[in-house]
């Protein structure tokens, strides 16, 4: 069985630079995807990378800017880390290759993200998550990480307490392989799938968060999902990066007068009142780019995205936008090192909650947080292994998921489908957990989740073979995110009031006497239990 | 609207018959080619193969060959591609093992050629406190080149992979001109690089027929690509000696007379003291002979000087 | 029609029949052509471009001095010539070449120096009518291969700029069929010869020999037609080799363009020097002299 000090499970830029991390910190690496790195989800981040580099800039001024968006439930801890980091981490990204745009002095541009914003976000174009995956993995390369693309977790090993591995398939050859390693980084993404419609690409099911919370370690904040203010969305959807707007760009009704006004707005009010102003009757809300000077040149990647996916050209129409669902900040639960409750088990990216976002993450947040907690959190693992004493890795488990896979292909057809499940799930999560919420809708998308479960777990693939076989790794995915979701709904529904990304159009005041607080939940016999954790002072 | 979809199937591992199935697909009006492909694998047919992640033309991972022309699955509409009939055929892209399907093996066409370029920086102040004062000019042109996606569409088109399955291909190329041209690797760092993209079955085996440049999504002109960084690399001096020869021979031939002897040129990029492939040449020389091919004597041209005086100026400005 | 004639050093050196076949063909087509004679080799894709930019500057001041445009025959020399003055459009890099390497010699390009392939002369100066009123011997039943190589076609938005000549695309094509010959279809018609590659990789460039003259013999062409000498060169030339490289035999005559315009035209076998080709094109003489 291969053997490895720290197993990284997700490609993309969290755990590329985990990798890097645990690797220079002296540990045996091994890096797992179900995608090749280069196609994670990290390549569709455009906007920016949020460091203070600006000489009127700083940590402290980065924190608190973070702790405010947070709207009460960052944990100062982490975001201190982010803040007193995110410059070396940057300025690394930069000297190893990142092609960041560059102001009239050679430097490092900066630009805002969302009008009002503080010119804080490093951007290489409007393509920044690309071109940092792509050094990233470059730097990968150079480490010489061994790296199991398109291999698909299937459960992690838990002995003694402590995750001591993890069970695999793989695409290629079908076979299930047992990874014992001495400790295990989640860097596997979001879950934004489980929305419909969502900006993230078709592999960011949640799959490492599911995995965690099998194993134990609770769900925090799950009801904050971020909405994307600037979103295409028409059968396919096109993200626009925010940074659009404090370049100049409008948001317009059909008439083409101004609806919104986006100065000072957070990510979350911004989202609402997009929405809101799309319901107002006064036609779709557009976003106009013309303003923007050189815009074909400033946003090649909006300027490419639009054109591909919506067949329009920025720089001659305005651009049909709606609040999409875009990142999730809810993750499993981890200090500010990575640690869950699970000895040997960390979490780090859009899977983690280590409290760093709060209710309502800074745009441009997402990549810094990728680097400075990859960093971090590899550093931290392959301490954890490096200290930990003589493990064992049992192969029943993957005994276990060769049944459970098998389990899943045996059967006949019952008439549903992966895809109608899937729809269905979106459909709800968007509606009922979307930019506003109520408690009867919660209730009820409760119980559409729940049915939705049920018709998932009588549902089979016909397709026995384990080689390329993407509807049996869908089947797995979208168990994933339902159990995810339910979670999501529960948290949503528990926390009666509106803060950051949560609103309730019934309960629209912040409380902070009972909700200054984390919801978590925590699996119990199969089924979700919500508990309430303090915020750390 | 009804289409059809004929979709390539192929199982390497269980016999590698190859062959097309038929799917008759629902779809509307702006649907994608990959949206008919996700609705024939949920509702009829869930064996079939295929890859896909960004779905919005970002990230590159679902090239596939439809209708004879590699294009994106989630970029190209139905529609685009059954103006002249309803069937839409799907088969992998070109030059390349089929594993499964609409799968086939990136590792050999792309990923480990794109490791064969070395691509990293390993700069010596790597944890320098302050970033690298660039231009913006000059980092947008990097950046441009970093756009690349790595999805293989420029292989697809390439003239010499069908030939030679390990030419590094236009794509590592770009990869490779990415480094070459990065204004923070200058110098022993710039010589590293352009010994990187010279390694045999590198630039020089490129045929310069320019396929690749009518192939990239993204614009990048591969083939110019490469063309440009032969013009660096005789800057720098070129690595590849018998390369290196033929290059010298053809620019010295045109300097002294003002145009080519091929006699001398062949003869001088084998190598006039390498006696085995000088002696190869000899049934093509003997055929030419016979045949009344052979060249006559290189008379030097008319202008001749002039010629001269103006290479030998550009060569003094390399 | 005159034309400031440029023939490329291959025909004048290895297909010496190419040269003659040229100037017998224009001849009989009424196209005047003034030798350029005191100008440089293009540079052929082996120099480097800051060496042949300025000597094919020069070439066109040359021919701008003329009052010609030029007329090659050769794509090679048509490929490298159409780059190069596509970048010497550039006002300010022609006149830095102006003054850095043509003014010593009293010369200034430009840029108004169009230069045209003999195929594209054809079909855009001297037009398909007159050219079928001058066929004496139609090519009936003779199968023809048409191969272009790349650098009458690529880069396309330099050498099939607009769509007024998007015909350009099917020229080959229609000159066989016109000449009344049958067009015998190979994939790898727009592809490389593999002439380039035969210094750094002389395996490849066999592998395309035997691929495009293979696939032409399996189709049953009689012979494969080409406008640039480097194809031939390698097709015709490396031929014998590419058979050994495969182990098998290919024998297919390849003939230049004026070649196959010349039978038509009524010329023999051996006014085009046929015979000076490696592959024999017996089969091609023999079929057309039965049509006589």
């Amino acid at each position: 069985m291969p053997e490895y000090d720290v197993l990284v499970i997700g490609g993309g830029a969290a755990g590329l630079r985990a990798s890097i991390a645990a690797k220079r910190a002296g540990a045996s690496v091994a890096l797992l995807s179900k995608v090749h790195p280069l196609r994670t989800n990290s390549a569709l981040s455009p906007g920016g990378v949020n460091a203070p580099l600006g000489s009127d800039d700083s940590a402290q001024k980065f924190a608190d800017d973070i702790m405010n968006a947070g709207d009460g439930l960052c944990n100062p801890e982490a975001v201190n880390a982010l803040a007193a980091e995110a410059a070396g981490e940057v300025v690394w990204l930069e000297r190893v290759g990142v092609p960041f745009n560059r102001d009239g002095d050679g430097r490092i541009d900066r630009r805002a993200l969302g009008s009002g914003s503080v010119e804080r976000a490093a951007y290489a174009d409007d393509r920044t998550g690309h071109m940092v995956l792509h050094v990233l993995h470059e730097q990968f390369q150079r480490y010489d990480i061994p790296c199991f693309k398109e291999w698909f977790v299937t459960s992690l090993i838990q002995d003694a307490g402590a995750c001591t591995g993890a069970v695999a398939l793989d695409h290629r050859s079908g076979r299930i392989e047992t990874f014992s390693a001495g400790a295990v980084i989640l860097a596997t993404g979001g879950f934004i799938q489980a929305y419909r419609p969502c900006t993230a690409a078709v592999g960011t099911t949640g799959d490492g968060l599911a995995l965690g919370y099998d194993l134990g370690v609770g769900l925090a904040d799950m009801e904050m999902v971020q909405f994307h203010p600037t979103v295409y969305s028409a059968g396919r959807t096109a993200l626009i990066s925010e940074a659009a707007l404090s370049a100049g760009a409008r948001l317009v009704n059909a008439a083409g007068d101004t609806v919104v006004d986006a100065a000072g707005l957070s990510r979350a009010q911004l989202a609402a009142a997009v929405d809101k102003a799309g319901r107002n009757g006064g036609g779709p809300v557009s976003l106009d780019l013309r303003p923007v000077e050189n815009v074909a040149s400033r946003f090649p990647g909006a300027a490419e995205v639009v054109r591909l996916m919506a067949g329009l050209d920025i720089t001659q129409v305005p651009v049909p936008v709606r609040p999409v669902a875009h990142r999730a900040m809810g993750g499993l639960d981890t200090n500010a090192s990575g640690e869950t409750s699970v000895a040997g088990l960390f979490a780090v990216g859009e899977c983690a909650h280590s409290g760093v976002h709060g209710a309502g993450r800074m745009p441009g947040n997402t990549l810094t947080e990728a680097v400075v907690f990859g960093k971090r959190v590899g550093e931290a693992a392959a301490a954890h292994a490096q200290s930990a004493g003589t493990r064992s890795t049992s192969t029943d488990q993957a005994a276990r998921d060769g049944e459970r896979l098998a389990a899943i292909t045996s059967g006949g057809s019952s008439g549903d489908t992966l895809g109608t499940i899937h729809r269905e799930l979106g459909d709800v999560m968007h509606a009922n957990l979307g930019v506003t919420r109520t408690d009867a809708g919660l209730a009820e998308a409760q119980e559409t989740i729940r049915g939705l479960r049920d018709r998932h777990g009588k549902l089979r693939v016909g397709n026995k073979s384990r080689i390329f076989n993407y509807a049996l790794t869908s089947h797995l995915e979208l168990g994933n995110m339902l159990k995810l979701a339910e979670a999501v709904a529960l948290a949503a529904r528990g926390r009666n009031e509106s803060r950051g990304a949560h609103q309730r159009s019934d309960s629209p005041e912040r409380d902070d006497t009972s909700w200054k607080a984390h919801t978590v939940v925590h699996q119990q016999d199969g089924a979700p239990k919500l508990d309430r954790k303090a915020v750390s002072a | 609207m009804e289409v059809t979809y004929k979709v390539h199937r192929e199982d390497s591992q269980n016999g590698g018959e190859s062959s097309f199935s038929t799917y008759q697909v629902d779809l509307p009006e702006d649907a994608t080619v990959l949206d008919g492909l996700q609705k024939i694998r949920d509702e009829q047919d869930d064996t079939l193969a295929f890859r896909a992640s960004c779905c919005q033309g970002t990230c590159g991972e679902c090239a596939v060959r439809i209708n004879y022309k590699a294009q994106f699955t989630c970029t190209t509409r139905i529609a685009d591609v059954t103006k002249k009939g309803p069937e839409i055929l799907c088969a992998p892209v070109r030059n390349i093992p089929v594993i499964k399907d609409l799968v086939f093996d990136m590792d050999r066409f792309t990923w480990d050629k794109m490791a064969a370029m070395k691509p990293w920086m390993e700069p010596d102040d790597e944890f320098a406190p302050t970033e690298n004062l660039v231009p913006e000019s000059e980092m947008a042109e990097v950046r441009k080149t970093m756009t690349c996606y790595q999805c293989g569409l420029c292989d697809e088109g390439c003239a010499v992979l069908p030939v030679d399955f390990d030419f590094l291909g236009p794509g590592a190329m770009v990869k490779g001109y990415r480094f070459v041209m990065d204004p923070r690797e200058t110098g022993p760092r710039q010589e590293e690089r352009l010994a990187v993209v010279e390694q045999p079955k590198g630039l020089w085996d490129c045929v310069h027929c320019y396929e690749a440049n009518g192939k990239c999504a993204r614009g990048l002109e591969p083939s110019s690509k490469i063309m440009e960084m032969r013009d660096v690399s005789f800057k720098h001096g070129i690595k590849n000696e018998k390369v290196a020869r033929h290059h010298n021979s053809f620019i010295n031939s045109v300097k002294q007379t003002g145009w080519l002897d091929e006699r001398k040129l062949v003869m001088e990029t084998e190598g006039l003291t390498n006696i085995g492939g000088l002696m190869k040449l000899l049934p093509t020389a003997v055929r030419a002979m016979t045949r009344g091919k052979m060249p006559g004597r290189h008379e030097k041209r008319p202008g001749a000087d002039q010629i001269k005086r103006i290479i030998e100026k550009a060569e003094e400005s390399k | 029609m005159k034309y400031a004639f440029y023939p490329g050093c291959v025909a004048k050196g290895g297909c010496p029949e190419l040269y003659t076949a040229a100037v017998k063909v224009a001849e009989k087509l009424d196209i005047e052509l003034e030798e350029m004679a005191d100008v440089a080799c293009t540079g052929a894709g082996c120099m480097p471009t800051q060496l042949s930019d300025p000597i094919n500057a020069r070439t066109f001041a040359k021919a701008e001095q003329m009052g010609l445009p030029i007329m090659t025959i050769c794509s090679t020399c048509q490929g490298v010539f159409s780059q190069a003055n596509h970048r010497l459009q550039d006002t300010d890099y022609r006149e830095e070449i102006n003054r850095e390497y043509l003014a010593e010699e009293g010369l200034s390009y430009q840029g108004t120096t169009e230069v045209k392939h003999m195929l594209w002369v054809l079909f855009e100066d001297l037009g398909v009518e007159k050219l079928k009123s001058l066929i004496q011997r139609p090519l009936d039943g003779l199968k023809v291969s048409p191969f272009y190589g790349c650098f009458l076609r690529r880069p396309g938005p330099i050498m099939v700029p607009t769509k007024e000549v998007g015909g350009r695309r099917g020229y080959l094509e229609d000159l066989t069929r016109l000449l009344g010959a049958e067009n015998v279809d190979i994939s790898g018609k727009t592809k490389c010869c593999g002439f380039p590659v035969l210094t750094a990789n002389e395996e490849s460039s066999l592998g395309m020999v035997a691929k495009h003259a293979g696939e032409s013999k399996q189709n049953g062409a009689d012979c494969m037609v080409t406008p640039c000498p480097l194809c031939h060169l390698n097709l015709d030339g490396n031929q014998p080799r590419a058979e050994s490289l495969k182990g098998e035999k290919i024998n297919l005559p390849i003939v230049h363009l004026p070649q196959l315009l010349g039978l038509a035209l009524g010329f023999d076998a051996d006014e085009m020097q046929l015979g000076k080709h490696i592959v024999s094109t017996k089969a091609v003489n023999d079929k057309v002299d039965m049509l006589t």
